[in-house]
């Protein structure tokens, strides 16, 4: 390109000068061009060849408060399950096993799944575990043929259920194993076989939310803490045992007060009447807590009920069954609580059996109102509680009633 | 090739002139000779397909292919597969029978053109005294190859990327003819093999510095031949962004890698040919063609090979040039192109004709002032070259980035 014409080919001077700037500033052109890509061919490409060819892992790259795969330590599980409640998409499963605190620990894992495939990484059931036993790891690498895979089982066999971490008192650290070595054994390779569907044998074997044969007998067990809260009645620390035996003893703090000590001595020293605030131990502690109640205002033990035709047998509530299935025996206890406890004192188990969103719609301007004109002003409509549902109107009835409510 | 042929008939004691199987030996050489031929101009062309992904994704700090095989190589062969595998579609509209004929034209085109291009000192299908116009003339069949496809497609696109392709082509062979016309002039010669021969081992020995209108002649024909092998930046007749493909976008499978085959293998031929006329060819510096010629047995062979390097080394570096510019330019527009090629270049290399014809009647009458010519360009080359280097490295340093060759293939 870099050439000049003849003088016989000029037109004019302007003309010739034109062409023979334009030659010039396209072969400058080409120069500064060329050289700049030439450059970039030796210098090395910005490419990461993600995942076989990083000169560093991954894993290894991210920052550490990413949040990638959840990893349950089993080991310093308190089994309190705050995780599964405080998941908004219900990721978590946790199957508990009861027992008496004695011969069989009071709570073993005989299940806790994560689905990977369906979390949305919040971190919400980080947050409320007690002894950081749920973590997330920085494991993100889920792409799997089958997607039963994703779900993490971090207890391997159900027949071998897991018991749950009894914290030492005042413990402010737990020996975790590192981060996301549990999870990194459990999360299969890519082109792994689905899991074998189970055969009717080992669904049998399996059997998740029925009452397992064996287990606590709820309604005795409740009655001999009754029995023994009653002797105590007077030396409020032992009472305070007493109570806190009635407890899950995870020490989650899901009650309001830090650790199960907090709540039973609230009860002991008569501050606290709900007995339906230890989530872990769910119906079950529920019921032997109000029996202690019922017994402690009375002074009597009630006796056993008698069992309703198709009741459960064993008396042993699973997780998985509904709140608002009181058992029998905490319906035939006795008097109803409006009989035994003061205007007062009503007010705040009433208070406490709804749902507590303020939401109206029961025609009073909030739950406070609505609970005064139960106890204070004689409201027997007692299923105006909307957001509380069916599991409030029973409550109701039996605080109010002491009887199973009507059908609707 | 025929030379080579009599030599065989008469060592199993015939004479080639009498003999009734002659022709028969010829035929087989002829068959022979294509099949080679072919078969090199496929494979060279596909691995070029690797090649200019691979230096297109590192001149965008890229990767590029580099998975199938060792460093991606098998790349092209994976391609290829997948290619002939596809189904061959033919447009309901189309017209069916120029519609399946038109990548042949083009194939045979191309292939023709190897028929005259050397490989080494003796490695050529056919040393014709007409060599270089034999290459100008079937590179034309390609034309009608490009058109009979837009054609027949029945579709605008096609039409319009075959129509703009017609023109590019016929407009920028005048150029690229008259350029070559210079070394012709030079060396006396149409034989790609005696232009080769007229020229030396050493650059300043090249017709490339030969005088100012042979250096730019080089740049014209380098300009021309792009625009005629549809290379970016002439790469009008299948812009993507207007033409969805163009002459091709209605072909699929086998039909659709011809064209593509045909464009990378015109690489190899617009770069061979570059260095036939300009560049010395085979030549090995400091052995002359005639003591060539003489050189025997062993060392013959090494010569030989040696010369066959050389050719390769050379060709494969302007294949590079190729593709480096097409990362380098955005296409230009229609009008521009036609701007370029009737008000610079044909005049430039008219104009380089007549300039070359008179310096050779001076430097006949004067050969030192050819001698002189000849080591003053050698030396503004190795200073440009030297300069370009350094500003490379310049570019690479100031940006805080260092040079690195090596790392992350």
């Amino acid at each position: 390109m870099a050439e000049t014409l003849p003088p016989s080919q000029m037109q004019s001077p302007g003309a010739f000068g034109a062409y023979v700037r334009n030659v010039r500033d396209s072969a400058m052109s080409f120069w500064e061009g060329m050289s700049v890509t030439l450059s970039y061919m030796f210098r090395k490409p910005i490419t990461s060849q993600y995942p076989d060819r990083m000169p560093v892992s991954v894993n290894h790259t991210i920052p550490a408060r990413y949040r990638g795969f959840l990893e349950v330590d089993m080991d310093i599980c308190t089994a309190c399950q705050a995780c599964e409640r405080a998941c908004p998409i219900s990721v978590i499963n946790i199957d508990i096993l009861k027992g008496d605190g004695k011969t069989v620990p009071k709570l073993r894992m005989e299940r806790f799944d994560i689905d990977i495939g369906k979390c949305m990484y919040c971190g919400l059931c980080v947050e409320p575990c007690p002894t950081g036993a749920i973590q997330h790891t920085r494991e993100f690498e889920g792409a799997v043929m089958h997607f039963n895979n994703l779900t993490l089982r971090f207890v391997p066999d159900s027949l071998q259920p897991i018991p749950a971490y009894k914290p030492p008192k005042g413990a402010e650290s737990f020996p975790r194993k590192p981060l996301g070595e549990i999870t990194r054994a459990l999360v299969k390779k890519w082109d792994e076989p689905p899991p074998a569907f189970p055969s009717k044998e080992e669904a049998a074997k399996a059997d998740h939310g029925k009452p397992k044969a064996g287990g606590l007998d709820v309604a005795a067990m409740g009655r001999q803490l009754a029995a023994k809260a009653l002797q105590v009645k007077e030396d409020k620390p032992k009472l305070q045992k007493v109570i806190e035996e009635a407890m899950a003893g995870t020490d989650c703090g899901d009650c309001g007060y830090p650790d199960c000590f907090g709540y039973s001595d609230a009860i002991a020293q008569g501050k606290d009447f709900s007995p339906d605030k230890c989530a872990p131990g769910g119906a079950d502690s529920k019921a032997m807590l109000e029996t202690i109640l019922v017994s402690l205002k009375t002074g009597v033990v009630p006796a056993p009920a008698a069992p309703a035709p198709g009741a459960p047998s064993g008396g042993s509530e699973s997780p998985a069954a509904p709140a608002s299935a009181v058992p029998a025996e905490a319906v035939h206890k006795g008097p109803p609580l409006a009989q035994t406890l003061s205007k007062d004192e009503l007010y705040k188990v009433v208070l406490d059996a709804m749902a507590g969103t303020d939401c109206g719609d029961c025609e009073y301007p909030d739950c406070d109102g609505y609970t005064k004109g139960i106890v204070y002003e004689g409201q027997t409509d007692l299923g105006r509680c909307a957001p509380g549902g069916e599991d409030t109107r029973t409550k109701l009835y039996e605080i109010m009633l002491g009887t199973k409510p009507p059908p609707k | 090739m025929q030379g080579f042929l009599d030599n065989l008939i008469r060592s199993k004691g015939f004479d080639p002139a009498t003999w009734q199987y002659t022709q028969f030996v010829y035929l087989a050489g002829m068959a022979a000779a294509a099949f080679i031929v072919i078969n090199f101009a496929a494979i060279t062309a596909g691995i070029f397909s690797w090649a200019e992904r691979r230096v297109a994704a590192r001149m965008q700090s890229r990767v590029g292919p580099n998975r199938v095989g060792p460093g991606g190589f098998l790349q092209w062969v994976a391609d290829a597969v997948k290619l002939l595998l596809k189904e061959d579609l033919v447009p309901d509209e189309a017209d069916k029978l120029l519609f399946r004929i038109a990548p042949y034209f083009m194939m045979v085109g191309f292939a023709c053109v190897f028929v005259a291009l050397p490989f080494s000192h003796r490695l050529v299908v056919a040393d014709m005294n007409i060599g270089l116009f034999y290459i100008l003339a079937v590179t034309a069949l390609i034309v009608v190859g490009i058109i009979m496809s837009g054609w027949s497609s029945n579709s605008k696109w096609s039409l319009f990327g075959a129509i703009r392709s017609a023109a590019q082509i016929i407009s920028y062979e005048i150029p690229a003819g008259m350029a070559l016309m210079i070394p012709v002039l030079l060396a006396g010669t149409m034989s790609t093999q005696g232009i080769i021969r007229a020229q030396g081992g050493w650059p300043w020995q090249w017709f490339l510095f030969n005088n100012p209108a042979a250096f730019a002649a080089f740049f014209i024909y380098f300009i021309s031949a792009l625009a005629e092998g549809n290379r970016t930046p002439f790469d009008l007749p299948e812009a993507e962004s207007e033409l969805v493909s163009g002459y091709n976008t209605e072909y699929s499978g086998m039909r659709f890698s011809y064209f593509f085959l045909v464009e990378w293998g015109n690489m190899w031929v617009m770069s061979a040919l570059a260095v036939t006329m300009f560049l010395g060819g085979w030549q090995i510096p400091g052995l002359s063609p005639e003591r060539f010629d003489a050189l025997r047995g062993g060392l013959g062979v090494v010569a030989e090979v040696a010369s066959l390097a050389v050719f390769a080394m050379k060709t494969l570096f302007f294949v590079f040039v190729v593709m480096w510019l097409r990362w380098t330019l955005p296409r230009i527009r229609v009008d521009q192109m036609m701007n370029m090629c009737w008000k610079y270049l044909v005049p430039a290399s008219f104009a380089g004709v007549l300039f070359v014809a008179a310096w050779m009647l001076l430097v006949n009458a004067q050969p030192w002032l050819g001698y002189a010519m000849r080591f003053t360009l050698t030396a503004l080359g190795a200073v440009s070259v030297t300069l370009f280097a350094l500003r490379v490295l310049r570019n690479i340093h100031d940006t805080g980035d260092k040079f690195d060759f090596t790392s992350n293939w």
